[in-house]
């Protein structure tokens, strides 16, 4: 049996007619030449004329045939062979995706059970000689024998994990070129979701993959986060919605611990904002739930949340009037309270203090002597004048300009920078701010933003630093200095200071030091893009994994597999008739009819 | 007395011969070349009783020069004697429309060609003293001038020649027969055609007038063109004096075509050489004066 690689190729077919044509054309209208020896001419003819005939039908035939082959040849035929159920021995990557996504339900079945049914009829027809590599979410190529294989697709579950598509095809191919067989078959057993490819150059080879079962419809949380970052005790949690937008609202809920602090309606593509007041001080883990899916794995998201009391807060006179009344409106929005834990002030106090640099130049020089005392290593400099941004995290402060500035000295990492130099510092239990908060220091007192950065200031640099740290299953990250284990929900885990990879169990897990305080949480979710179920057209795959991608049923697959063994290549043999053809063709072309008869 | 060879017209190309002059002179400059290339005079028939002397010719033997004549007057002259019985030759022209072709602009068309083949030839067997007369045709006889061996003679001949059109088909027999009526005795009979007739017909009537005792001698006159199939990829090829036509591409048929052509030409010979016909295949291409030689070399008349 022959098929086509290319068949559109064969619309060009059309071409072989063109001889004819042309013969056709040809033949209008030759023009008339006066000539006496015509009986001559004619008695060549009556002699001649049949094997003319022949000649020129032969040159048709042939040019036609020359036309005809080299369409074909584009075309790049291949003629199956018939050979049984037996096949030469082959390496065989199977890629079996049971990452998350697999996790989704399509007309009651787990999308894995799909997959693992078309890998167990790849398994069958695998031979003795034939060698495995199965590859799965984990993206590791692992030479496995058959009935080990056979073991790993009966004990396989679906893994929090995002398996990279094109990454694993370019691991399999690998292995398998590495294997001293020669013949291979990469076999792609997946979901195939678009979101699973990156963009890379197409690998030069062939992938069967198995077509994909129908996407169901999906909502997820894109994104969520604390709103404030610490809770004093109210506060919000902000989520983003996913999905396809079907014009239907879902419900979502905010719950801390076993409770329900919050529940709103939202449709995809949406944000909502979920308001609570939590009683409990410290740490606690926030949930934002939609209504169930046939995807559920995507259907909550974690969030840490710190909820701590109002900071004890006093500004002096030195601070200046716009801090005065930021923190008077601050406490009455239960941001503050009256107390001297926390002072703003442009003299170093004896408590966690927020120094402003003083408005007389002349007592720098003092403050910066009482930052030494205090063993505070930073130091306020060269007064500058210019027009600076704020650069770092400080929210909305970051739209305000600096006019006037102390260029903060110092090593350690500041917060925020203004004209590239340090503006804002934090070194032990003291915060450095390089400029008033006065008119012609910085626009930021006639802003809207000031009184949420003095909020900033005080309840997050200054009262309670901590980490919130957010990462997908066994992604590696960096943890802060100081820390010793993660716990959640009563479990603990050693940790490290520096990079380690997250856990794989979604939620939050806090960041415990030496003598059990809590620096901060790590919000562990699942990967968003595996959320996104739609899968990639062929065109897409061959463009991202291979040139040559095929998705058939599982039948075909199994029946495919192996077929390139099988199979011959006529490219090159239509290439070779085509050539044979303009040769005779020309042979024939200047045998100048029936000359060579006659003598 | 001689001419140099460069000098020669009869050594000329034809097409440049022509441009010369009129047939008369093209004639003339012809036979006087051809003649003088002689050794010997073609004139044969001297008998033994005198008839008169002439200007020497470059040919004449040197035998009948008149030695006295040459010491009295310094004058070369040959002695001419009264032959018994003259000979009486016909042209036989073709004048057919096939005739009047040329395959290139820079060649005579095979008419005007045979014009002053034919015009050449009746000088030189006029000047022998030989009756000559011309029968023109083409499907049907056109004109006829009994052969006359008076001097002036020529002159007719040549009126003839150049008032000719050519006309349409070609059928040589009526023009033959008439051969019969217009020789009553032994003569030579010249047949100057393209030959694109009926072969057989023509060869029955030659034989007839070899069996009648004439001498029988046929210029077959050819374009070069003719024997070598050209023109565009493909053409419709059509006779000037039938019409018919045929669609041919010169390319396939070229090397078939000049078989069939030289096998065609071969047949006239064979033939004419079975039938005691001289034959003379005719290049329109061809000098005169080797026409002229080739003819004469075997011909007791006529050289």
């Amino acid at each position: 049996m022959i098929s086509f690689l290319q068949p559109l190729a064969l619309l060009a077919l059309a071409a072989a007619a063109l001889p004819t044509l042309l013969h056709l054309l040809g033949r209008r209208l030759p023009p008339v030449v006066v000539f006496p020896a015509v009986r001559y001419l004619t008695a060549t003819e009556r002699e001649h004329s049949s094997r003319l005939r022949l000649r020129n039908l032969l040159l048709l035939v042939l040019r036609t045939l020359a036309l005809a082959l080299l369409v074909l040849a584009a075309a790049r035929p291949v003629a199956q062979l018939s050979g049984g159920g037996s096949h030469p021995p082959t390496a065989v990557a199977l890629i079996v995706d049971n990452s998350l996504s697999s996790r989704a339900v399509v007309d009651g079945a787990l999308t894995l059970s799909v997959l693992r049914a078309a890998g167990r009829s790849v398994l069958l027809r695998l031979a003795p000689e034939d060698r495995l590599w199965i590859v799965l979410a984990d993206g590791v190529p692992r030479r496995l024998t058959r009935l080990e294989a056979q073991a790993v697709l009966d004990s396989l579950r679906p893994t929090p994990l995002r398996l990279d598509l094109t990454a694993a095809v370019r691991a399999a191919a690998a292995a398998i070129a590495a294997d001293p067989l020669p013949l291979t078959e990469v076999v792609l057993l997946s979901d195939l979701q678009a979101s699973a490819l990156s963009p890379q150059e197409p690998l030069d080879m062939r992938v069967l993959a198995l077509e994909p079962p129908r996407a169901p419809l999906n909502r997820w949380i894109d994104s969520a986060w604390s709103q404030p970052r610490v809770w004093s005790p109210a506060g919000a949690v902000v989520a983003a919605l996913g999905g396809a937008g079907d014009g239907h609202a879902t419900t979502v809920r905010l719950a801390v611990g076993a409770n329900d602090v919050s529940r709103a309606v939202a449709g995809a593509g949406e944000q909502v904002v979920l308001s609570g007041n939590v009683a409990a001080r410290g740490w606690a883990t926030a949930v934002v739930q939609l209504e169930r899916d046939e995807f559920r794995a995507d259907d909550q998201r974690f969030v840490a949340l710190n909820v701590v009391p109002p900071a004890k807060t006093m500004a002096t006179e030195g601070a200046g009037r716009f801090v005065a009344d930021a923190l008077a409106v601050l406490e009455q929005g239960g941001r503050v309270s009256p107390g001297d834990a926390v002072v703003l002030s442009d003299e170093l106090g004896p408590t966690t203090t927020i120094v402003f640099p003083p408005s007389d130049p002349v007592l720098v020089g003092a403050l910066n002597r009482s930052l030494a005392d205090r063993g505070i290593s930073w130091r306020f400099g060269q007064l500058l004048e210019g027009e600076w941004a704020i650069t770092g995290a400080v929210g909305a402060a970051g739209v305000a300009a600096v006019f006037r500035r102390h260029r903060l000295l110092g090593d350690s990492r500041a917060i925020a920078l203004a004209g590239g130099d340090a503006w804002l510092v934090r070194e032990g239990n003291v915060v450095l701010v390089g400029s008033r908060m006065e008119v012609g220091w910085t626009d930021l007192p006639v802003s809207a933003p000031f009184v949420p950065f003095i909020d900033f200031l005080v309840n997050q640099v200054a009262a309670r630093e901590s980490w919130v740290l957010s990462a997908t299953p066994a992604e590696v990250v960096e943890l802060p200095a100081g820390t010793t284990a993660l716990s959640r929900a009563g479990e603990s885990f050693a940790a490290s200071t520096g990079r380690m990879a997250a856990p794989l169990v979604p939620g939050v897990y806090f960041l415990t030091a030496a003598g059990g305080d809590t620096i901060g949480a790590l919000e562990l979710n699942y990967d968003v893009r595996e959320s996104r179920l739609a899968a990639a057209d062929v065109g897409l795959l061959r463009a991202r994994l291979a040139s040559d991608v095929q998705i058939m049923a599982a039948r075909d697959l199994a029946r495919e597999l192996f077929s390139a063994a099988r199979r011959v290549n006529l490219v090159g043999l239509c290439l070779v008739l085509a050539l044979a053809c303009v040769v005779l063709e020309f042979a024939v072309a200047s045998s100048r009819g029936a000359g060579r008869a006659l003598r | 007395m001689t001419n140099s060879t460069s000098q020669r017209l009869d050594l000329l190309d034809p097409y440049t011969v022509a441009q010369l002059g009129g047939i008369e002179l093209v004639a003339r400059g012809v036979v006087e070349g051809f003649l003088a290339g002689l050794h010997r005079s073609p004139f044969r028939g001297f008998s033994v009783e005198f008839a008169e002397h002439r200007p020497y010719q470059p040919g004449d033997e040197l035998r009948y020069l008149d030695w006295k004549m040459l010491a009295r007057s310094d004058r070369l002259f040959v002695k001419q004697y009264e032959e018994e019985t003259n000979l009486r030759a016909m042209i036989v022209f073709d004048a057919s429309a096939s005739m009047d072709w040329s395959g290139s602009q820079d060649r005579l068309t095979k008419l005007e060609y045979s014009k002053r083949l034919v015009a050449a030839l009746s000088l030189i067997t006029l000047r022998q003293r030989d009756a000559t007369g011309l029968i023109i045709f083409d499907e049907v006889v056109r004109d006829a001038v009994r052969a006359r061996a008076r001097s002036g003679h020529w002159w007719t001949l040549l009126l003839a020649i150049d008032r000719l059109v050519p006309g349409g088909g070609t059928a040589a027999e009526p023009a033959l027969r008439m051969v019969t009526d217009l020789l009553r005795r032994r003569g030579l009979v010249i047949l100057v055609s393209d030959l694109l007739l009926d072969r057989a017909l023509v060869l029955r009537t030659l034989q007839y007038l070899r069996h009648r005792g004439h001498q029988v001698m046929v210029f077959h006159v050819m374009d070069p063109a003719e024997l070598k199939l050209g023109g565009p990829a493909e053409a419709r090829f059509r006779d000037p004096e039938t019409g018919a036509s045929v669609t041919a591409r010169p390319r396939e048929l070229r090397q078939v075509y000049e078989s069939t052509v030289r096998r065609t030409v071969a047949a006239w010979r064979a033939a004419c050489r079975g039938g005691g016909i001289d034959y003379h295949h005719v290049l329109t291409t061809l000098p005169f004066g080797y026409v002229l030689r080739r003819a004469t070399a075997r011909r007791t008349r006529l050289g």
